[in-house]
């Protein structure tokens, strides 16, 4: 059987007996979620790149299969996936209604699969509303503020999908297919209004996703709502789908001929990144604060992508790769916390590095990698994203993502510190380390991160391949991937990384032995309450954190630019429009009489003016 | 083997360096502030005797494995820094190229900003309320400096299509003249940048002694001070070098290297001990008035 559609039925098969399995045998679910995916995921990474499945649908052709860019992709989803329902087994455990929400969960991975195996518009259009629906019902799940939040997230993503199959129609209409082959071929013989218009439709669409300003506000609810074990696959491979789309739009439809677009995009992306950083530093939720800080990174994805270049193209590409690990990584943290803490408030908890050292840890490398501090793998994304910037002459999109990526330090020590650091709280002493099955899948990620520090390879080869799809020469020197090791930019400039990590970890590891042989015996370890005071002393009943308005004065500094909130345009058009509706109702109040009336009126209207101008 | 042992002895040999310049210039620091006071101020080698009473005392508390570990990181930083600036440009006494030819610009950038991170988790661990609103502080100041820096970096390398330092040395040794003359709106946002970078006064918001009793070195005392004393020093000349490296055409000889840090250093050092501190948002939102205007201007003058 082919193994593509082995794949779809074996997910949402899957989706379904899980929910059925919830109603008469609930003990199996957890370990048949994870066989199912543990199955896909063997199919899909043992998946012969030239299996192809065609078919037809009343008298539509459409047609299956991975090219190297959809399987990239569908590596994150594979393993991210298989990750983060490993993860929820754990995570869910004790929650009702968990059928539901495994159904809603393999479904949407499974049409993510489905995006980006169709190789037709009107595959990746059902696959994507699939995608949609399933990921709203889980955004719904908890049962707070649906009618808000859920209705802000459903309602973005119908705007998105309008855009879409519109630009899908007008497609059809003026090529007669709907195979993406036919459609990259022939797009250019369209007239350029239609060709921008159908490229900005189509940016809409997956701009939502994406979470790119001004289409980006429902994400920071939605993040935060859903159970983090979703967040993780939500923020790390669904809002990838986006990324996909958008390197299929710029590079097949839109390609060297309209830089303004490529401008345009990047340029919001890079506003975007700016804004949602700021955002994420004043957050006062662990959860709310990573919801803004992944719109802010894929800004940067958006950024090199936008950029067109080699080495910006493959920075984005990358930087979404290791998007996907840590920001899984991080939200599946705050999910531990969240669950062995009872709360993700950085002004309540405080304090948890001593109960949960194994998570401090995941979380700890996720947020190097993602500050794109040297020497783990966030780096290598950062400087390929600043050296195709600088290299093509974007000075002001380079300083920025420079703004946004520097204030990112603020919100990664917030978060460090208003979780893990910080006073010891005693109404927290009895906080444990999250069970094993949820540290595997964190573990696990935050070696990844550490790995691609050193060996980019791993991930830049696999790219290479998707590159080679989208329309870039292959510029990778032919070496298997441990060998890949050495940076370079277009002007030949270079980062030997194994010298990098080398200096780090030998520098590192002889201060450390330093420090630490000297008089170590002798130390003690002493409370968070035992500190300098300038004399006084604190009693343990004394409160001596500080976690309330962390970045005040920077918040002050910036104020100037955070005062036009978009949020506060869209409700005030949706007030707009409910005063505009209310005064309609005035008029169709549903009274047969009132009706009557207005006959009766235009009649006599028609009888006074008719005859000057129907001639009546 | 012979160049491994090579590799660890310039390494060895250029932190000493880095080391005694770094104290040196920090004790005639502290003379000159005595000096302009009308005070006698202590001896130019006093950061000596401090260090090494410090690396001599018992330190008998720690509150835990990322405080241990805070000091270590800031001083992996500095040293790190240090192996990828290129101490002389070329030949004179002084040998030992470390690793300045495995990184660039954009990298030392990052690498910069590694220890403060670190230093700041450490920090965070001891719960000192004080050490926390020093690190957000610091933290907050670092968005206003690194941008108009960073600003007058991007402007040079798109100016001279170069990205490493070794590259702008030698264009500057082709050309004859200094970067700081060949695009001065440059220089000046990086020296405007560089008095945020060195926290002296009025940007020592981050230590402000009668504020936050010294930030987030307030529960570091013993071998743990003495180490990021050790790291402040070395930091500082890395700073220096890598300013002299770029904008003044590097330095052939020793003296000559001493003679361009010192001058440099001097600026943060005389702006600082005749102004007051600055608060910490108008710290901040200093760096995006003038800076901000010299960096757009550099820009400009790269692109035509």
């Amino acid at each position: 059987m082919n193994s593509l559609i082995l794949i779809l039925i074996l997910i949402f098969g899957g989706g379904i007996i899980s929910f059925l399995l919830n109603k008469f045998l609930p003990i199996l679910r957890d370990a048949f979620v994870v066989l199912v995916m543990l199955a896909i995921s063997y199919l899909f990474f043992t998946i012969d790149h030239a299996e192809q499945f065609d078919f037809e649908i009343g008298g539509i052709s459409l047609q299956w299969g991975f090219t190297y860019a959809g399987y990239l992709f569908g590596i994150i989803v594979a393993g991210l996936g298989f990750l983060s329902i490993l993860y929820s087994t754990a995570f869910m455990k004790g929650k009702d209604r968990l059928g539901y929400f495994y159904m809603n969960f393999l479904f949407s991975i499974g049409a993510m699969f489905g995006i980006l195996m169709s190789r037709d518009l009107v595959s990746l259009f059902f696959f994507w509303e699939i995608m949609t629906w399933s990921s709203y019902f889980i955004v719904i799940y908890s049962g707070k503020e649906v009618n808000g939040r859920g209705l802000k997230y459903i309602l973005f993503s119908a705007i998105g999908a309008y855009a879409m199959l519109m630009a899908i129609v007008i497609l059809y209409g003026f090529i007669g297919s709907f195979m993406l082959e036919d459609v990259f071929n022939s797009i250019y013989a369209l007239s350029t209004g239609y060709q921008i218009a159908i490229a900005v439709l189509l940016m809409i669409g997956f701009g939502v996703k994406t979470a790119i300003m001004p289409v980006h506000v429902w994400a920071p609810d939605a993040y935060s709502e859903s159970p983090m074990a979703y967040t993780a696959l939500f923020s790390g491979a669904l809002s990838k789908m986006g990324v996909f789309g958008f390197a299929l739009v710029l590079f097949n439809l839109v390609s060297g001929q309209n830089w303004l677009i490529n401008e345009i995009v990047a340029w919001l992306a890079a506003i975007t990144s700016v804004l949602a950083t700021f955002y994420a530093v004043i957050q006062k939720d662990a959860k709310k604060l990573l919801a803004y800080s992944s719109i802010a990174q894929l800004g940067y994805i958006v950024v090199g992508l936008a950029s067109g270049t080699y080495l910006g193209v493959m920075a984005g590409i990358f930087l979404a790769v290791l998007h996907a690990v840590f920001k899984g990584t991080l939200f599946m943290a705050v999910g531990a916390v969240e669950r062995q803490a009872g709360t993700t408030d950085m002004t309540q908890v405080s304090g948890l590095i001593r109960k949960m050292p194994w998570t401090f840890f995941a979380t700890l490398i996720s947020i190097i990698t993602l500050a794109g501090i040297p020497p783990l793998g966030g780096f290598v994304g950062k400087w390929m994203l600043y050296e195709a910037l600088i290299t093509s002459d974007r000075y002001y999109l380079v300083i920025m993502i420079f703004l946004s990526s520097t204030a990112a330090f603020l919100y990664s020590y917030r978060i460090l510190f208003g979780l893990f650091l910080g006073q010891e709280e005693p109404e927290f002493a009895h906080v444990k380390e999250a069970p094993l099955v949820m540290l595997i899948p964190m573990l696990l990620l935050a070696g990844i991160s550490v790995l691609t520090g050193s060996f980019p390879g791993l991930v830049m080869q696999p790219i290479q391949e998707a590159m080679l799809v989208l329309g870039f020469e292959n510029r990778l020197p032919d070496m298997d991937w441990w060998q890949l090791t050495v940076l370079f930019n277009t002007w030949g400039d270079k980062v030997v990384l194994q010298n990098v990590m080398i200096s780090i970890m030998g520098v590192f590891l002889v201060a450390l032995t330093f420090i630490t042989i000297k008089g170590y015996k002798k130390q003690r370890y002493v409370t968070t309450k035992d500190i300098s005071s300038s004399g006084e002393i604190i009693q343990p009943e004394d409160n001596m954190t500080f976690q309330i308005d962390f970045y005040k004065p920077f918040e002050r500094a910036i104020w100037p630019m955070l005062k036009r909130n978009i949020d506060t345009y869209y409700t005030e058009f949706g007030n707009g429009l409910e005063a505009f509706f209310d005064f309609v109702k005035r008029i169709y109040n549903g009274n047969g009489q009132f009706y009557a009336i207005y006959v009766m009126a235009f009649l006599a209207l028609l009888l006074l003016a008719g005859s000057e101008y129907f001639g009546f | 083997m012979n160049t491994i042992l090579f590799e660890i002895l310039g390494a060895i040999a250029t932190i000493l360096l880095a080391f005694t310049v770094g104290m040196f210039y920090g004790g005639a620091r502290r003379k000159i502030i005595a000096r302009i006071q009308n005070r006698v101020g202590p001896p130019v080698y006093q950061n000596f005797i401090d260090v090494i009473k410090l690396y001599s005392k018992e330190t008998s508390i720690h509150h835990g494995a990322m405080q241990h570990m805070g000091p270590v990181f800031a001083i992996t930083a500095s040293v790190t820094s240090l192996m990828f600036v290129p101490v002389l440009n070329g030949g004179g006494w002084f040998w030992f190229d470390n690793l300045s030819f495995s990184g660039d610009l954009i990298f030392l950038v990052y690498m910069m900003v590694f220890g403060s991170l670190g230093m700041a988790l450490g920090a965070g661990q001891t719960g000192n309320p004080n050490s926390a609103i020093g690190v957000t502080r610091g933290l907050s100041q670092m968005v206003g400096y690194e941008i108009p820096f960073v600003m007058s970096m991007v402007a040079l390398m798109t100016q001279f299509h170069t990205t490493s330092i070794t590259g702008m040395m030698e264009i500057q040794a082709q050309s004859g003249t200094w970067m700081m003359f060949s695009n001065p709106f440059a220089f000046i946002t990086a020296v405007l940048a560089m008095l945020g970078m060195f926290h002296y006064s009025p940007f020592d918001i981050v230590h402000a002694p009668a504020e936050v009793a010294s930030g987030p070195v307030s529960e570091f005392g013993g071998k743990y001070l003495g180490l990021m004393m050790s790291s402040g020093s070395i930091f500082a000349f890395v700073k220096l070098t890598l300013f002299v490296n770029v904008f003044m055409g590097g330095a052939s000889n020793l003296i000559e290297l001493v003679v361009k840090t010192f001058a440099l250093y001097m600026i943060p050092v005389l702006y600082g001990v005749t102004s007051p501190r600055y608060r910490t948002e108008q710290a901040i939102t200093y760096f995006w008035k003038w800076p901000l205007f010299f960096g757009v201007i550099s820009l400009l003058w790269a692109a035509f």
